[in-house]
């Protein structure tokens, strides 16, 4: 992949090769919120906000998590998914693993994806054992399947004693193990990893780590969502940058990591000025001596 | 020059709509989110069957697990209504002066009707209810409202078998229709099948609908014949219309009722066009149902 810098192609307009897998075509997604009533004016009378009262808990607000994001991502790949708490990458990776059909917008997946999420509960009153049998099945495995691979996600989950006691009753690291090793079960085409690993202790990030360099190598795709630059910069071969929903850069994990340090990282308000700076110099001096003002810093971003 | 400052107002570039499909058709690969056809819809239902069991399975533990007696209650609830049901409606009212072994005409009806709302209402959360198992897993949804089902009917089987006990202590003779009420069970279980897809799908549609269900549940229950006899009750009217006794007979939840009391009671003969009735119910709502909510396959989990 190129920086996001240069002109490049869209991606996939050139096959190099190369097979995708996932295809997501202006993808937006709007959910909605029930029972909050309309957004609240302070600008309204008085008497109007009285009345507005009585049901402002009533109706339904739409929130755009996602709007028109487009990628191509391709077999071989792991892609790091980086942006803010809220920021909707959540939402496009439910989306991406075949989840929750996009609002509007199209996409297309080649195999089977499997999802991976703190928030991916399986269900919390079921055993481990329960729950192993019903998200391996819900992967396409048959009975005798499981029952061949059950030892295998015991082991890797090493939930030992808590097999047949409930989810509810399990660690917050437990319960990352055992949901890793059930969506791992099969080799998906597509993981979809969703801040998954941060719960774990480093035994099992490494862990983690190996058997998602396996399932890049046998050709899959990996979308790994992650806070920290280190694990993206490590396990990641491309970035996209999530932002309030839109997608606003797609390459190399450095230099995408740097795109987003400008706006949220330590020195932001610094490149905030150094740009308000680039912006006054081309206006006076034109575009020329405003790119010369900044690739002063081009080495430090992008290595 | 700015653009790939802070903010950056370049976005990567994308494949029109008309590209990227014709580029994920040249790679074979498939669109999430929309409706599969009718016939990989069935056979996705069928390969995921064992899963099916495992979910319904699931659902009927985490019912019944949070409390001692457990499985047990799925009997001692209906036998204690239908003690108060006999007290109130069989002696204060004196119902039981049109059926010849009420106990038996009262408890048959009850039971099956517990099962036959059971299947309404829990028809009616199946989809919102899911709506973490649905971002987390994928399968068919249909399998939703049929795992309530399943499950209602598993854990309704003590209840039922506590239904021939009661006949035998009645008095009642044991006949060869005694074979029949397994198949009148499983008629009312594809009627009770049917609606709970029809349910589902409406509620996912417009979640408000989910508190009209209970007003008719509450309202079939007393027009369905549950504790008193529709023929003996509309007889007693001195200018009923022609139209209300077959009405109220032969609507969804009186045949139920009926087709099974038929298998018991010999107090109640079979009757050809009670079970065609019945019959014919079952197939209308099995695929009206199933239609109905495969119609909106590729829309669930979006809320």
């Amino acid at each position: 992949m190129a920086a996001p810098d240069t002109d490049r192609a869209p991606a996939g307009t050139s096959d190099e090769g190369r097979t995708p897998s996932v295809v997501c075509s202006h993808v937006s997604i709007t959910y909605r919120v029930y029972g909050v009533g309309r957004e609240e004016n302070d600008a309204e009378g008085s008497v109007r906000r009285l009345l507005s009262r009585s049901t402002r808990g009533v109706g339904v607000r739409e929130v755009h998590a996602v709007r028109d994001v487009s990628f191509v991502a391709y077999r071989g790949e792991s892609i790091g998914i980086v942006g803010r708490n809220g920021s909707g990458k959540s939402t496009l990776l439910r989306t991406i693993a075949g989840l929750v059909p996009p609002t509007s917008g199209s996409l297309w997946l080649g195999g089977k994806a499997s999802l991976l999420g703190v928030n991916a509960v399986l269900m919390p009153q079921l055993t481990g054992r329960e729950n192993i049998w019903i998200g391996a099945q819900a992967l396409g495995l048959t009975p005798a399947q499981v029952r061949a691979r059950f030892d295998d996600i015991v082991d890797f989950a090493e939930i030992g004693d808590f097999l047949d006691l409930p989810m509810a009753s399990y660690s917050s690291g437990m319960g990352a193990r055992l949901r890793f090793a059930i969506s791992t079960a099969v080799t998906p085409d597509i993981l979809v990893v969703d801040e998954a690993l941060s719960t774990g202790d480093a035994h099992f990030r490494a862990r983690a780590q190996e058997r998602i360099t396996q399932i890049r190598e046998a050709a899959g795709t990996v979308f790994i969502v992650s806070h920290s630059d280190k694990t993206i910069k490590s396990m990641c071969t491309r970035a996209l940058w999530i932002d309030e929903g839109r997608l606003l850069a797609d390459g190399a994990p450095g230099p995408v990591n740097g795109l987003y340090a400008r706006k949220y990282g330590r020195h932001r308000q610094v490149w905030r000025q150094r740009f308000e700076e680039a912006a006054r110099i081309e206006e006076v001096e034109g575009p020329e001596a405003a790119a010369r003002y900044l690739r002063r810093w081009e080495r430090r971003t992008a290595p | 020059m700015t653009d790939l400052g802070p903010d950056p107002t370049r976005l990567p570039e994308a494949l029109t709509e008309q590209e990227a499909e014709a580029f994920a058709a040249r790679h074979g690969l498939e669109q999430v989110g929309v409706r599969p056809t009718l016939g990989s819809y069935l056979r996705d239902l069928w390969r995921y069957r064992h899963l099916a069991w495992s979910m319904a399975r699931g659902e009927f533990v985490s019912q019944h697990r949070d409390n001692y007696l457990g499985l047990l209650w799925a009997v001692l609830n209906p036998i204690m209504l239908g003690v108060a049901y006999y007290l109130i409606f069989g002696v204060l009212l004196d119902l039981k002066r049109d059926v010849d072994n009420f106990i038996a005409f009262l408890t048959i009806g009850l039971f099956t009707f517990v099962f036959f709302s059971a299947a309404l209402t829990s028809g009616a959360k199946a989809l919102l209810g899911k709506v973490s198992v649905m971002r987390s897993l994928a399968f068919p949804r249909v399998l939703l409202p049929l795992v309530v089902v399943l499950s209602g009917f598993v854990s309704n089987i003590p209840a039922f078998l506590v239904l021939l006990l009661i006949a035998l202590a009645t008095g009642e003779p044991v006949t060869w229709s005694w074979l029949l009420f397994p198949v009148a069970l499983l008629v009312v279980a594809a009627m009770g099948l049917g609606m709970a897809m029809l349910v589902a799908r409406v509620v996912h549609a417009a979640r408000d609908l989910a508190n009209v269900v209970p007003l008719v549940v509450r309202l079939l229950r007393y027009v369905s014949g549950v504790f008193f006899s529709i023929e003996a009750r509309v007889a007693a009217i001195d200018d009923a219309p022609v139209w209300l006794g077959p009405l109220l007979e032969f609507q969804p939840g009186a045949v139920a009722l009926t087709i099974v009391r038929q298998t018991l009671m010999s107090g109640l003969p079979l009757d050809g066009t009670t079970w065609a009735v019945a019959c014919g119910w079952a197939a209308f709502f099995l695929l009206t149902g199933f239609l109905v909510f495969w119609r909106a396959e590729g829309t669930y989990g979006r809320t």
